[in-house]
C-alpha cells in the first residue's frame, strides 16, 4: 500500500508549482520541506520577472501555475522592461514584498485539501525493482509514493562561504541537506558542484537617500497573471548608486581573501551574474559599477544591494560598502555570501523531467543546474504536471522550442546540459518573436487545460480575448483614415494603435489593442518564423523509441553515437540539437529509425 | 541549420554539369508546381500527372530562359513521392545556371547529396534492402563531408570568413545585450553600426566577385563578335576557332543569325558567338538576326567589335567593348589592335587582349581570397542580403534587426561552422560587464 500518490521534496519555487499541479489534479501529495517557515522564500533578489524570465512567469500562469498569482498580490513595484527596444522582447518585472510572497505561498499550499505538508529532511530513496517507491527521512520516516519530485535548490550538500568562513548551509542560517547527494550518487546519478552568491542587506534608515538616484516603477502596474484584471498595490522606489575607485581598490587589495580566488570554491558560478570582485578583476577599465538598492518588502527595513554580491570577508564587505555614496553610513544587517551546492546533470533526464536512471523520479529547479525563481518554477510546474500524467498513465506534456520559453529551457537542459547555473535569455530562443509575454495564454492555456490543470474559466477568458483581438482586426480592416486602410496604417512602425481615433475600438481593453497591434506589425516576420518553426516541428514529430539501439546503426560516427547514447533523444529534432552530432549522422539516424519501425 | 527534411522545396541537376544536348533539373517538395507555374508558359494545371508539357521557362520579366519540356508529378507519383517536376532544357551551361538561379530565387533550394533518395525512402518508396543502399549513400556523403569540410575552407578564405563571422557576432552581441538586459542595466542606446556593416558588405562583395573569375575557368565565358556587316567578324571567328565553321563570304549579310562554338582563349574556355552584322536593313530575316545579336551582347562577358579599317566605322563609345581592326594586310591602323585573316598577323595580340579583358575586374586581388564553389557563393550571397536587410530595417525594433543578423550568421555558419546561441552569450559576457 502506498502512503501518497506523490511526494515533492522541497518547498521552494519549483516545489510549490509541482505540489500544486499534482494536488490540483486530485492526487494525494505530500510536500516535505526542511522548514515550513521557508516556503517560497526568495533567497536572493526580491524581484520576479525580467527579460525572458517575465515570459516564463506568464507561461507558468497560462498553463495553470501559481507564480503569476503570487507576485500579482505581493508586488511593490512594477515595470515593463525594454519598451523602446522592440515589442517582441519586452517583459514585465516586479519588485516583491518577499515576506508577503512567502506567506501567501504557504497559505496557498495549505488551501489545497489533497496537499499535505510535512517538515523533515529526505536523506534517501526507497527503490523497488529499479523504480522509485518512496523516501526515507532524517528522523527515520519511510514514506511510500508512486512518484517523487525532487526540488532541493541549493540545499543538497550546500556550503556557504564568507571570506575565510564556511558552513554547511543552503542559505545563511539554514542547514544544508546532507546525505541525499551521496544516496543519489550511489544510485548512479551524475552530480556536480555549482556556485552562486547573494549580496548584503542594509538598513533603510541608515541610507543617505539624497546621494542616490531614485528609480520608480511604471505608473500602471500590469499583471503577470492572465486572471488578474487590476492591481492595486503600493509602489516603492528603488535607488541607484555607483562604486568608485576607492571601492575597487579595497576589493583588489583583498582579492586573495576571496574563497573564489583562493581556490576554496570549485563550483562554477554564473557569468551573467558575477560577484563584484569578478567585475573588478575582469573589467579593470570600468570606472564604476551600477548598484541598485531595492526594498525587500513593506514591513521591513532590509534593502537588497543588487550588483554587490560577494564572498569577501565581512570586514572587507563593510569597508567597500561604506566607500559607496548613499551607503557610507549603511548598517549592514546580513552579509553577502557565496553558496556552493550539488546539482544533478540534467542530461540524465527526459524532456518530461523524469529521470532516465530512476523511473518515477522527477527532478526540477536549481537541482538541475539552473538559477532563478522563474526557471525553477517553470520546471517545477512541468515536473508536477508530468508526475500527474504518469499517475494517470498518459503521455507527458512536452513543450517545444517553437511554443514556449519553457520548451527552450527544458530542451536546452536535457539535450545540452549546462556548465554554469542556467539562466533564461531571450537570445536562447530561436522563435522569440512569437514567444511574447502577452500571448502566452494563446500559446499554452489549451495545453494546460487539456492536461487537466488549467481550470475552465481560464479557457473562457482566453476565448473572450481571442475573440476581441479578432474583432479589433476586423474593425481595422473595415476602417479608413486619411484615405488609408487602418489595418495597413497599424502596420507602419510609427503608428500607435492607442492613438487612433476609431470609435469602435474605444471599448476594447488596452492589452487587447496592444496585442492586436503587435500581431499586425509583426505579421511578415512571424510568417517567416512560422515557416522555420514548421520545419522544426516536422523533425520534432519524428519520434525515436526510448530503447532505440544506436549500436545497430552502422553509418553513424562513433563520436555522435556516444552522444546519442548519453542523451537518448526522443525525437530526430532533439537529436539534431545535441552539440557535435553531424547533420549527416542525423540523416542516417532518421533513415534507420524509419526502417526499424517498418521492419 | 542545414538538415535533411521532407517537404521543403529542393532541386538538383540530374545530369552532369557540362555542356551537352539535354540537361535535366528536378525539383521536389510542397507546392513546387505552383511555385514554378508563373515562370513557365505551359499550362501545368491543365495536364494530368506524369505528363511532359512543352513551353518556355522565363524569368518573370518577359525574358525567356529556354524552351523546355516540363514533366509534372503530383503528390504520390514521382521518385520522391512528393509533389515534383523535372525540367528538360538545352544542355548549355548558361541555361542550366539561369534555371538554377530562377529556382533559388523562388524559394527552391539546392538539395544536399542524397536528399532525393532520402526523401524517396522516407515516403515509403523503397523497401528495406533499398534503404540500406540509402544509408550507404548518405554515409558516403558524411565521409566526404568530413574531407570536404577540411578542403572547403582553408587558408586565407577560412581566415576571412572567420573574421567576418567575428565581426557580425560582435554586432549581434552588442545588440543582444540590449534584448537580454533591461534599459536600467544597459542604459546606452544601441546605434546601427553603418560603417562596420558597410565595410563587411563591401568585403563580401569583393569575395563574391572572385567567384566569377574562377567561374571563367570552370564554365567558360560568353564572347560575342559584333560589328558591321562585312567587317570581318566571321574571319576572326574562324581564325579563333582555327576551323572553317562559318561561311566566309564577301557578300553582306551572310551570317544572318548567329553561330556559336567552344574555343579556348589562353586557357580560358569560351563560348564564341559570331553574329549578324549590325546594319540598317529592310530584310525581315536580318532584322530578327540583329535583334538576337543585341540580346546576345547584353549577356556577353566580352564583346569584340570588328571594324574594317577602310570603312568609316568608328569604335563604340562603350569602353568595355574591345575594338579590333581587320584586314591588317590591306590597311594597318596605327596604335590599334588589328589582325589579318589572310596572313594571321596580329592574331596573337587580339587573343592576348581578349584574355586580358576577360580577366579584367575579375582578377583575384591579392587582398581578397577567392572562392571557387557555387555553394560558397550562395552562402556568402545569403549573408550579404541578410546584412542589407538588417541595414534596411535599421529603424525597426532591435528584435527585427537581430533576426537578420542571426540569419547572416546562420548562412555564414555553413562555411565556418554554426554559431550557436551559446556563442552569442559567450561573446556578450566577455565583452560587457553585466549582472546586477
Amino acid at each position: 500500500m502506498r502512503d501518497y500518490d506523490a511526494i515533492v521534496i522541497g518547498g521552494g519555487h519549483a516545489g510549490i508549482e509541482a505540489s500544486l499541479a499534482l494536488s490540483r489534479e486530485g492526487f494525494e501529495t505530500l510536500l516535505i520541506t526542511q522548514s515550513l517557515d521557508a516556503i517560497g522564500r526568495m533567497s536572493c533578489n526580491p524581484s520576479i520577472g525580467g527579460l525572458a524570465k517575465g515570459n516564463l512567469v506568464r507561461e507558468i500562469d497560462a498553463l495553470g501555475g501559481e507564480m503569476g498569482h503570487l507576485i500579482d498580490k505581493t508586488m511593490i513595484q512594477m515595470r515593463i522592461l525594454n519598451r523602446r527596444r522592440g515589442p517582441a522582447v519586452q517583459a514585465p518585472r516586479a519588485q516583491a514584498d518577499k515576506f508577503s510572497y512567502s506567506r501567501l505561498a504557504k497559505e496557498t499550499l495549505e488551501k489545497e485539501h489533497h496537499l499535505h505538508l510535512f517538515m523533515d529532511t529526505v536523506v534517501d530513496f526507497i527503490v523497488s525493482g529499479n523504480v522509485i517507491a518512496g523516501v526515507i527521512t532524517e528522523r527515520g520516516w519511510q514514506i511510500s509514493a508512486k512518484t517523487v519530485v525532487l526540488t532541493t535548490g541549493t540545499f543538497m550538500d550546500g556550503k556557504i562561504f564568507i571570506g575565510e568562513y564556511d558552513a554547511p548551509c543552503g542559505r545563511l542560517g539554514e542547514s544544508a541537506a546532507i546525505g541525499l547527494g551521496d544516496s543519489l550518487r550511489r544510485l548512479g546519478f551524475h552530480t556536480g558542484r555549482m556556485k552562486t552568491g547573494t549580496p548584503s542587506r542594509v538598513r533603510f534608515s541608515s541610507l543617505d537617500l539624497d546621494e542616490m538616484e531614485v528609480q520608480n516603477g511604471d505608473d500602471v502596474m500590469e499583471a503577470f497573471s492572465f486572471d488578474t484584471d487590476h492591481i492595486d498595490r503600493p509602489s516603492l522606489p528603488c535607488y541607484i548608486t555607483y562604486t568608485n575607485d576607492e571601492t575597487h581598490r579595497i576589493i583588489r587589495e583583498n582579492i586573495h581573501r576571496s574563497p573564489l580566488y583562493g581556490g576554496k570554491i570549485i563550483g562554477k558560478g554564473p557569468r551573467y551574474c558575477p560577484s563584484i570582485e569578478d567585475k573588478v578583476v575582469r573589467f579593470p577599465d570600468r570606472e564604476r559599477h551600477q548598484i541598485f538598492v531595492e526594498p525587500e518588502g513593506v514591513g521591513t527595513e532590509e534593502m537588497y544591494l543588487n550588483g554587490l554580491s560577494s564572498s569577501l570577508p565581512e570586514e572587507v564587505q563593510h569597508r567597500f560598502i561604506h566607500s559607496i555614496p548613499g551607503l557610507r553610513h549603511a548598517e549592514i544587517m546580513r552579509p553577502a555570501y557565496a553558496v556552493e551546492y550539488d546539482y544533478l546533470d540534467p542530461m540524465d533526464l527526459y524532456p518530461s523531467l523524469e529521470s532516465k536512471i530512476l523511473p518515477g523520479l522527477f527532478v526540477a529547479g536549481q537541482t538541475n543546474g539552473t538559477s532563478g525563481y522563474e526557471e525553477a518554477a517553470a520546471q517545477g510546474l512541468i515536473a508536477g504536471m508530468n508526475a500527474a500524467q504518469l499517475l494517470k498513465g498518459e503521455k507527458p506534456v512536452i513543450l517545444s522550442r517553437t511554443e514556449a520559453y519553457i520548451g527552450v529551457l527544458i530542451d536546452d537542459l536535457v539535450t545540452k546540459g549546462t556548465k554554469e547555473p542556467y539562466r533564461m535569455f531571450t537570445s536562447r530562443a530561436e522563435y522569440r518573436l512569437s514567444l511574447r509575454h502577452d500571448n502566452a495564454d494563446q500559446r499554452l492555456t489549451a495545453i494546460g487545460y487539456n492536461a487537466g490543470l488549467a481550470p475552465k474559466d481560464k479557457m473562457d477568458r482566453l476565448s473572450l480575448k481571442t475573440e476581441s483581438i479578432r474583432n479589433v482586426k476586423e474593425i481595422l480592416h473595415d476602417s479608413r483614415m486619411n484615405g488609408r486602410n487602418c489595418y495597413d496604417l497599424v502596420r507602419m512602425p510609427e503608428t500607435d494603435i492607442h492613438a487612433l481615433d476609431i470609435e469602435a475600438l474605444a471599448s476594447f481593453p488596452y492589452s487587447v489593442l496592444s496585442e492586436a497591434e503587435l500581431d499586425i506589425k509583426y505579421e511578415g516576420y512571424l510568417q517567416r518564423q512560422e515557416k522555420e518553426a514548421e520545419k522544426a516541428k516536422r523533425m520534432e514529430n519524428m519520434e525515436i523509441p526510448s530503447d532505440f539501439d544506436y549500436d545497430s546503426v552502422d553509418g553513424i560516427s562513433s563520436e555522435s553515437r556516444e552522444k546519442l547514447k548519453t542523451v537518448r533523444p526522443l525525437s530526430i529534432g532533439q537529436a539534431s540539437r545535441i552539440s557535435g552530432v553531424r547533420v549527416t549522422d542525423i540523416a542516417v539516424l532518421s533513415v534507420a529509425v524509419r526502417s526499424r519501425k517498418r521492419g | 541549420m542545414p538538415c535533411y527534411t521532407t517537404g521543403e522545396p529542393i532541386y538538383a541537376l540530374a545530369t552532369p554539369f557540362s555542356p551537352s544536348a539535354i540537361a535535366v533539373i528536378r525539383a521536389s517538395g510542397d507546392n513546387v508546381l505552383s511555385m514554378i507555374a508563373p515562370y513557365f508558359t505551359g499550362k501545368i494545371a491543365s495536364y494530368p500527372s506524369s505528363h511532359a508539357i512543352h513551353g518556355f521557362i522565363h524569368d518573370g520579366n518577359g525574358r525567356n530562359i529556354d524552351e523546355v519540356m516540363l514533366i509534372k508529378y503530383e503528390k504520390g507519383h514521382g521518385y520522391t513521392s512528393e509533389e515534383a517536376f523535372e525540367i528538360m532544357s538545352h544542355g548549355s551551361l548558361p541555361v542550366i545556371r539561369a534555371i538554377e538561379n530562377l529556382l533559388e530565387s523562388i524559394g527552391i533550394r539546392r538539395a544536399e547529396r542524397g536528399e532525393f533518395t532520402y526523401r524517396a525512402f522516407m515516403h515509403g518508396r523503397m523497401d528495406l534492402t533499398e534503404a540500406e543502399a540509402v544509408e550507404e549513400i548518405v554515409r558516403s556523403k558524411s565521409e566526404r563531408a568530413g574531407s570536404e569540410a577540411l578542403s572547403r575552407l582553408t587558408g586565407s578564405i577560412k581566415r576571412e570568413a572567420d573574421d567576418i563571422k567575428d565581426r557580425i557576432l560582435n554586432i549581434l552581441a552588442s545588440l543582444e545585450v540590449q534584448l537580454d538586459y533591461g534599459e536600467d542595466e544597459i542604459p546606452e542606446d544601441w546605434e546601427f553600426p553603418y560603417d562596420e556593416v558597410d565595410s563587411i558588405i563591401s568585403r563580401l562583395e569583393a569575395i563574391i566577385s572572385t567567384y566569377s573569375a574562377s567561374r571563367l575557368y570552370s564554365e567558360g565565358a560568353k564572347v560575342v563578335i559584333a560589328g558591321r556587316t562585312n567587317a570581318g567578324k566571321s574571319s576572326l571567328y574562324n581564325a579563333l576557332l582555327k576551323e572553317n565553321r562559318a561561311i566566309v563570304s564577301s557578300e553582306e549579310g551572310t551570317t544572318r543569325d548567329y553561330i556559336e562554338a567552344d574555343a579556348s582563349i589562353l586557357g580560358i574556355p569560351v563560348r564564341l558567338f559570331d553574329t549578324a552584322g549590325l546594319r540598317e536593313t529592310d530584310g525581315l530575316i536580318e532584322k530578327e538576326g540583329i535583334r538576337r545579336t543585341e540580346e546576345l551582347i547584353k549577356d556577353a562577358d566580352l564583346v569584340v567589335y570588328v571594324i574594317d579599317p577602310s570603312s568609316d566605322d568608328v569604335p563604340p563609345a562603350d569602353e568595355s567593348i574591345l575594338t579590333v581592326y581587320s584586314k591588317r594586310d590591306i590597311k594597318l591602323k596605327d596604335g590599334s589592335t588589328s589582325f589579318s585573316s589572310m596572313t594571321g598577323e596580329g592574331l596573337d595580340e587580339v587573343i592576348n587582349k581578349m584574355a586580358e579583358r576577360l580577366m579584367e575586374g575579375r582578377v583575384v586581388s591579392s587582398s581578397v581570397p577567392s572562392i571557387d564553389s557555387e555553394r560558397q557563393r550562395d552562402n556568402l550571397s545569403a549573408v550579404l542580403s541578410a546584412l542589407r536587410d538588417a541595414e534596411a530595417s535599421a529603424s525597426s525594433g532591435y528584435d527585427i534587426i537581430a533576426l537578420y543578423l542571426q540569419s547572416a550568421l546562420e548562412s555564414l555558419g555553413e562555411l565556418t561552422g554554426m554559431v550557436t546561441g551559446e556563442d552569442v552569450l559567450e561573446r556578450l559576457f566577455s565583452s560587457f560587464c553585466l549582472g546586477k
